[in-house]
């Protein structure tokens, strides 16, 4: 008998650097022991060896094949544990999973990007990939919201991204401080302030659930058709194989048909914002 | 010419060299058969002592065949011994097509689950006919018959002082030629066969008259989607959160993967309809509220999973209905808001 592959164990990643992105959320840079690679918007299970298993989107590109990044928010058990790791460390990864961006379906096209908070994490490395083919992009968009500047992530990398032709940066926080110059509200706000033609463009909405909603319901507003609006979308994926059930949002196994869909695809399943 | 072909794949052999040569293969595989306890009938590990106690043609036994291929708790990266062979005898239809979506979710070639399939590989499963009935049962009613004609390997019929063997895969196959080896077998007499194709005719009669005016399985997906708030917070208003009926179920598999040291994963069964099952770090569940929850699992196995599956999520064992402690029959609703 042939051997099967073991499809629940992880390759080990060892930890080469932590960075602080924001008070809550840190990006965790790895090496995996064995050859990995990924697409972008793709996900994998990192493991906390002894604790647990959390689905990630890796924030690093997709050309990148040495190291492999992920941005976590410091929001449950294993995330926890996860902060409180250093550099040396040992990680588990398994994946990737599901499928991602069709990136090859936004050629000769506008890309308009509304992420929120954490959800700037699989943006980062969509943006990565599109400055590499951006000769066959028209244009990209990012509106970006954030509940204050503290937790604004990617400094550098927007900055970066300002100066890369082609490429738009809109910033947004509920909360600004005194040091804030650029715009007050939630992330939608910025979608009045841009200029962008849509007949002639796709959507890309990453974020928290309740930015996901309102952004899409935007989207819809400004005339964005349902399939031209791709949604990378947050359930509680644990096995990545389409089989342990906790990801089911009605007949979709969200960790393998998805995470990222069209509204077209999901909008009559149920319960999709939470 | 058909009639010729099922001849050609009816064996019969007389109880008691059956009972000798299953002694016999107990020297290589694990044998598991229903057996009577005090309370109910359920599957033992059999040994010789308990070959003649084995119950044939009975409805199901208390455990769902699932827990043979999905065992409560099972560590999948540790690199153990590999599973001895196993024949499991006596399973009712209803059973044997709960592993039809299992194989779907399990064997999927994207990602065949090793675990599963090495316990599959290893396994040969004998149906049985039933020749009696149940309160619950309703396979009929979602086009199952009581008696295995896929997925199993052999069909079972006890008559008399005579064990009929149908065989209906290759693995069937297999298991005659070690039989042949060990006693005496012959084919069944069309007589025989027709006895017993009479005794399953009747039973599928009986089913479906102990279920008047139950909807079909092409009905019950329409009639979930139909059913009202009200419907779902009445029938959930004595569900205590137990999941019985997720765990008794043939065809429930969802899971959970608990972590250990060195990067071990031990798949745990789990219930959609334990709190907090899809619920993520950032605190949204979608099936918080309990009248939520105890929706889904019909969602999913008459809405989802048909929309994804060719075989059926619930196969009318009625297991569910029994095992519940708030007495919430699903059929009752059904056919309430059917009407």
């Amino acid at each position: 008998m042939s051997e099967t592959k073991n499809i629940y164990k992880p390759i080990r990643a060892k930890l080469l650097e932590v960075i602080t992105e924001s008070p809550t959320i840190k990006t965790f840079v790895m090496e995996p022991e064995e050859a990995f690679s990924f697409k972008t918007g793709e996900f994998i299970e990192l493991t906390v060896d002894g604790i647990g298993e959390a689905p990630f989107t890796p924030s690093s590109s997709p050309l990148e094949t040495k190291q492999i990044e992920v941005t976590v928010m410091k929001t449950g058990y294993v995330t926890e544990y996860l902060h409180n790791m250093k550099a040396g460390e040992t990680l588990g990864i398994r994946g990737p999973f599901g499928r991602g961006y069709p990136v090859e379906r936004f050629y000769d096209k506008e890309v308009l990007i509304l992420g929120g908070g954490c959800g700037f994490a699989p943006i980062r490395s969509l943006l990565y990939n599109l400055a590499a083919i951006s000769d066959k992009l028209k244009k990209v968009t990012l509106c970006y919201g954030a509940k204050t500047p503290d937790e604004c992530i990617y400094r550098p990398y927007v900055d970066q991204l300002r100066n890369t032709p082609k490429f738009e940066v809109h910033r947004t926080v509920d909360d600004p401080d005194e040091t804030w110059t650029e715009n007050v509200g939630v992330a939608t706000v910025l979608l009045d302030k841009i200029n962008i033609n849509i007949k002639d463009s796709i959507a890309v909405c990453c974020g928290p659930p309740i930015m996901m909603k309102f952004g899409t319901q935007k989207l819809l507003e400004m005339g964005y058709p349902d399939h031209d609006i791709y949604l990378s979308m947050e359930k509680n994926m644990s096995c990545g194989l389409g089989k342990c059930g906790h990801c089911m949002m009605g007949k979709y196994f969200v960790c393998k048909e998805g995470p990222v869909f069209t509204y077209d695809e999901i909008k009559d399943q149920p319960d999709i914002w939470s | 010419m058909n009639d010729v072909t099922d001849m050609k794949n009816y064996y019969s052999l007389l109880i008691s060299d059956w009972e000798k040569a299953i002694a016999q293969l107990l020297e290589d595989y694990s044998i598991y058969a229903p057996i009577e306890n005090s309370d109910s009938i359920d599957y033992e590990f059999i040994d010789t002592e308990h070959i003649p106690e084995i119950i044939y043609n009975i409805p199901k036994p208390t455990t769902p065949l699932k827990t043979f291929f999905l065992p409560v708790k099972e560590n999948l990266t540790s690199q153990g011994k590999l599973n001895s062979k196993r024949i499991i005898i006596g399973t009712p239809n209803c059973d044997i097509q709960g592993l039809g979506i299992l194989d779907e979710i399990y064997l999927d070639k994207d990602y065949i689950d090793h675990a599963y399939k090495t316990k599959r590989d290893k396994t040969i499963l004998i149906s049985s006919s039933c020749f009696e009935t149940q309160e619950h049962c309703h396979c009929m009613i979602y086009g199952i018959n009581p008696y295995a004609k896929t997925i199993a390997d052999i069909s079972l019929s006890r008559v008399d002082q005579k064990v009929h063997l149908e065989v209906l895969s290759d693995k069937g196959e297999y298991f005659i030629q070690q039989l042949k080896d060990k006693t005496a077998i012959s084919n069944s007499p069309e007589s025989e066969i027709k006895d017993i194709e009479l005794k399953q005719s009747k039973i599928e009669n009986q089913i479906i008259a102990d279920n008047p005016g139950l909807p079909d399985y092409k009905k019950t997906g329409k009639i979930v989607e139909k059913a009202s708030d009200e419907i779902w917070k009445k029938y959930s208003s004595t569900c205590v959160s137990c999941g019985a009926c997720a765990t008794i179920c043939p065809t429930c598999t969802c899971f959970l993967l608990v972590d250990k040291p060195n990067f071990e994963k031990v798949r745990q069964l789990d219930a959609c309809q334990y709190p907090g099952f899809e619920r993520v770090a950032g605190g949204e569940d979608a099936l918080g509220a309990l009248p939520r929850r105890f929706q889904n699992r019909y969602f999913c196995k008459y809405v989802w999973k048909p929309q994804k599956f060719k075989s059926l999520a619930c196969t009318g064992c009625g297991r569910c209905i029994e095992a519940c402690i708030g007495k919430i029959n699903k059929n009752e609703l059904f056919r309430e808001v059917a009407n």
